[in-house]
């Protein structure tokens, strides 16, 4: 009954596939930060040991681990990219523009073979690559390397003036490891208190095993005590100097023991079951509510009490497993850092990258979907956007090009702004070109989001040639369509010869939302409550018409109304008062006017996924434990029927 | 249940998460073995401090202590010093079977690993005839 297929290797390593994509991902993310600043120590022969060390070992790994799954291209530059590594840490060769160039592009052909294997596609050919770094390999280092740098980690780095060096030793136990106390967390709660100079095991007298570390720390005895309790002892060992060490290196860390990695999947069908529980219990809330007139009052008051904590808790629950899903916006901006500087490298552009805001943290599937998107649009700046040197220089700018990624949350949104200093879209050209295109008629000026939608129109290109740079297959309107498809939105900003921004604005997440239920002309629908700026109450005799629009006044503006019913072909009857939701922002806002507003709710967003269904206007569908579907409003495109309804 | 046999405590120690759990799947074949995990030299021997350990699958490359290390540490005392070393290393790797063996590992495989090969070299270590 046990191990069919043992035998098999290839069948018995598929299993591990999710995990080893996971893995493997997590080492190119490691390598890719690791080469962006070693490239900045090509030549300079200060390269540091601890970072060739990571390097190396995650190539050994991704060799180790691709071997198991048989993907052998993959094993096989991995290995060359070891031993490559493996010279360099042993210092016969010293790290060469040729060599870094070779490095980087062996870690892209190493990651396009593992993704070839994701997406079942032929790898490429490793061949050429391959043999590059085999030659860098074996150039040999020029004669006169200085014997040592002396940062090899074990000498103690000394620090601020009067620091002391302490042993520290632990004596691991069950009990502990139990409350998490272990080897590691120890590690890293002495690394917070100085630079750690020695781990080691040791035995006592007794046979028990104790760990010695080295810390060199300014906090006092007092702080030290506080560890006793976690079975640390403390004794000092010498009283340092004020002496300053040039750098000061950290023992590299180790992972801690207490992370775990999960499926993306399984945290979906997590999210999904709490989806069912938020249904269940607002059903719940319902079933109370007609037990009121038929129950005792102190019966139902406790009933009440009941289902509404259950509500809170289930928000703790989504948002703590929200948590679990976001990650830092950081590690898609050093994944374009490495971009950047390979497409300068290939042209005549110097390029300066400026990343703020990369502790934002966004749901993991947004990333992911994400990462094409922002990648088209950086290479677009590089492209097209920023000057070649000489071209910046006789303009009188700044040779190098500044590219700057910022990403920051504005409430339940992440704003991502993409922007460079470079030669801005020339209006003239895309407004001709979309002419030939039979995309625009006229000579009107156009502002900047017109010329957003012109760029974005399917088979729009302002290069005649397809820009090997840039090309990539992504145009500006798959681009505009994965963010519109994650419920976000684009705007644009371009200046001639000044610059050209791209902000997004995406949800923080889009498994749960808040939402106004309301109801038009007898049917429900649900507005998400992030896109309501202001609910109104109307009287029907106040509203005017304009130009075959229905306005009315709102804080000194002139307010254009949207009826769903119009816009959604319903039929319906005019109300004495109604509702309205006032969308969008100070400058472009749009009331929304709906009959009656049933509450706010919760919702479990369920994208409409068969096309038939899916209608402008509408984002999606939701249940509310009547077992009935309410659909769920796109408000930006709402916004959008509002504009092109002005003209 | 037959208890002729007693459960085997194997401590498995890589720092690759996706390797350790190939490991343990493959001994998975083994009758009344149960597994416990280390990412790196210095928490294989705290989990030798804290636990029974009867064999250690142990690879050799990993941070902040080297497998090489811990085949010593163990090797040089007493209360460990029975227990069976199978070191499971990637091809290619710096350090020798010989060099490997000679500081007292029981056996030396390379990864690739075949599944049912590693269960039956760590069975005939612990004496069985399951594997």
């Amino acid at each position: 009954m046990d191990k069919p297929n043992a035998d098999n290797r290839g069948d018995f390593f598929d299993q591990f596939l999710d995990d080893y994509y996971a893995e493997c991902d997590e080492h190119l993310v490691a390598i890719r930060r690791a080469l962006v600043v070693l490239e900045d120590e090509v030549h300079t022969r200060a390269v540091d040991r601890t970072l060739l060390d990571n390097l190396f070992r995650s190539f050994h790994t991704l060799k180790g681990i691709s071997g198991m799954v048989g993907l052998s291209a993959a094993e096989q530059l991995a290995h060359d990219l070891e031993s490559y590594l493996r010279e360099l840490r042993e210092g016969t060769v010293i790290l060469s523009p040729t060599g870094f160039k070779a490095l980087v592009e062996g870690v892209q052909t190493l990651e396009a073979v593992i993704n070839a294997r994701r997406n079942e596609q032929p790898p490429p050919s490793i061949d050429e690559i391959a043999a590059r770094l085999q030659a860098a390999s074996a150039e040999s280092a020029t004669s006169d390397v200085e014997s040592s740098t002396g940062s090899d980690g074990t000498n103690v780095p000394a620090t601020t003036p009067s620091t002391r060096r302490w042993q520290a030793e632990f004596t691991p136990t069950a009990e502990l490891s139990e409350r998490g106390v272990n080897v590691n967390s120890v590690r890293s709660r002495l690394q917070e208190l100085g630079p750690l100079a020695q781990a080691k095991p040791v035995v006592k007298g007794a046979g028990e095993i104790a760990f010695q570390f080295i810390v060199t720390t300014d906090v006092d005895e007092t702080a030290l005590a506080a560890l006793a309790a976690d079975g640390l002892t403390f004794q000092l060992v010498s009283v340092e100097s004020p002496q300053r060490s040039k750098d000061t290196q950290p023992v590299p860390t180790i992972a801690p023991a207490s992370v775990v990695r999960v499926d993306l999947d399984r945290l979906d069908e997590l999210m999904r079951i709490i989806g069912e529980l938020v249904i269940s219990r607002t059903r719940l809330e319902d079933q109370v509510k007609d037990l009121k007139r038929v129950t005792p009052p102190p019966v139902w008051r406790s009933l009440q009490e009941t289902s509404l904590s259950m509500e809170r808790q289930l928000r703790d629950l989504r948002e703590s497993v929200m948590r679990v899903r976001m990650v830092q916006i950081g590690e898609i901006f050093e994944r374009m850092t490495f971009v950047v500087r390979d497409l300068a490298r290939e042209s005549d552009k110097k390029i300066i990258v400026q990343l703020s805001g990369g502790q934002t943290e966004i749901d993991k599937f947004l990333v992911e979907r994400m990462m094409d998107p922002f990648m088209h649009l950086v290479r677009n700046a590089v492209s097209h956007g920023l000057e070649s040197v000489a071209e910046r220089e006789a303009q009188g700018k700044r040779s190098e090009g500044l590219l700057s990624l910022s990403a920051a949350t504005a409430g339940e949104r992440i704003v991502i702004k993409i922007a460079d200093d470079g030669r801005g879209i020339d209006r003239n050209r895309v407004l001709a070109r979309a002419k030939t295109a039979g995309l625009a008629q006229g000579n009107a000026e156009i502002d900047d989001d017109a010329l957003l939608d012109l760029i974005c129109s399917p088979g729009f290109s302002t290069r005649d040639e397809a820009d090997r740079m840039s090309g990539r297959g992504v145009g500006m309107d798959v681009v505009k369509k994965a963010i519109e498809e994650l419920g976000g939105r684009m705007s644009l900003a371009t200046r001639v010869g000044e610059g050209t921004t791209f902000t997004i604005e995406l949800p923080l997440t889009l498994a749960i939302a808040e939402a106004f239920i309301v109801t038009v002309n007898g049917q429900r629908f649900a507005v998400p409550q992030s896109a309501v700026r202001e609910v109104l109450e109307v009287e029907s005799a106040s509203t005017k018409v304009l130009e075959n629009n229905e306005i009315i006044s709102y804080r000194g503006k002139v307010l254009p109304l949207l009826r769903l019913a119009r816009i959604f072909e319903m039929n319906y009857e005019r109300e004495a008062r109604f509702h309205v939701l006032v969308l969008g922002d100070e400058t472009n806002a749009v009331g929304l006017a709906v009959d009656r507003i049933l509450g706010q709710r919760e919702i479990v967003v369920r994208a409409l996924r068969d096309p038939l269904a899916q209608s402008k206007g509408i984002a999606g569908a939701t249940e509310l434990g009547d077992q009935r579907v309410v659909l769920i409003l796109d408000t930006t495109a709402l916004r959008q029927f509002a504009v092109t309804t002005h003209h | 249940m037959p208890d002729e046999i007693k459960t085997n405590n194997i401590l498995v120690v890589d720092d690759s998460p996706t390797m350790r759990r190939m490991v343990i799947t493959s001994l998975g074949s083994l009758r009344q073995v149960k597994s416990t995990q280390a990412g790196s030299g210095l928490e294989a021997i705290e989990r030798l401090a804290i636990e029974p350990i009867d064999l250690m699958v142990l690879d050799l490359n990993m941070p902040d202590m080297h497998g090489m290390e811990v085949i010593d540490f163990v090797r040089s005392h007493q209360a460990y010093r029975d227990i069976p070393i199978v070191v499971l290393t990637t091809k290619g790797e710096e350090t020798s079977r010989t060099q490997a063996l000679a500081a007292g590992a029981n056996r030396y495989l390379t990864k690739p690993f075949d599944p049912r090969q590693l269960a039956d070299v760590v069975g005939s270590l612990l004496g069985r005839v399951d594997g």
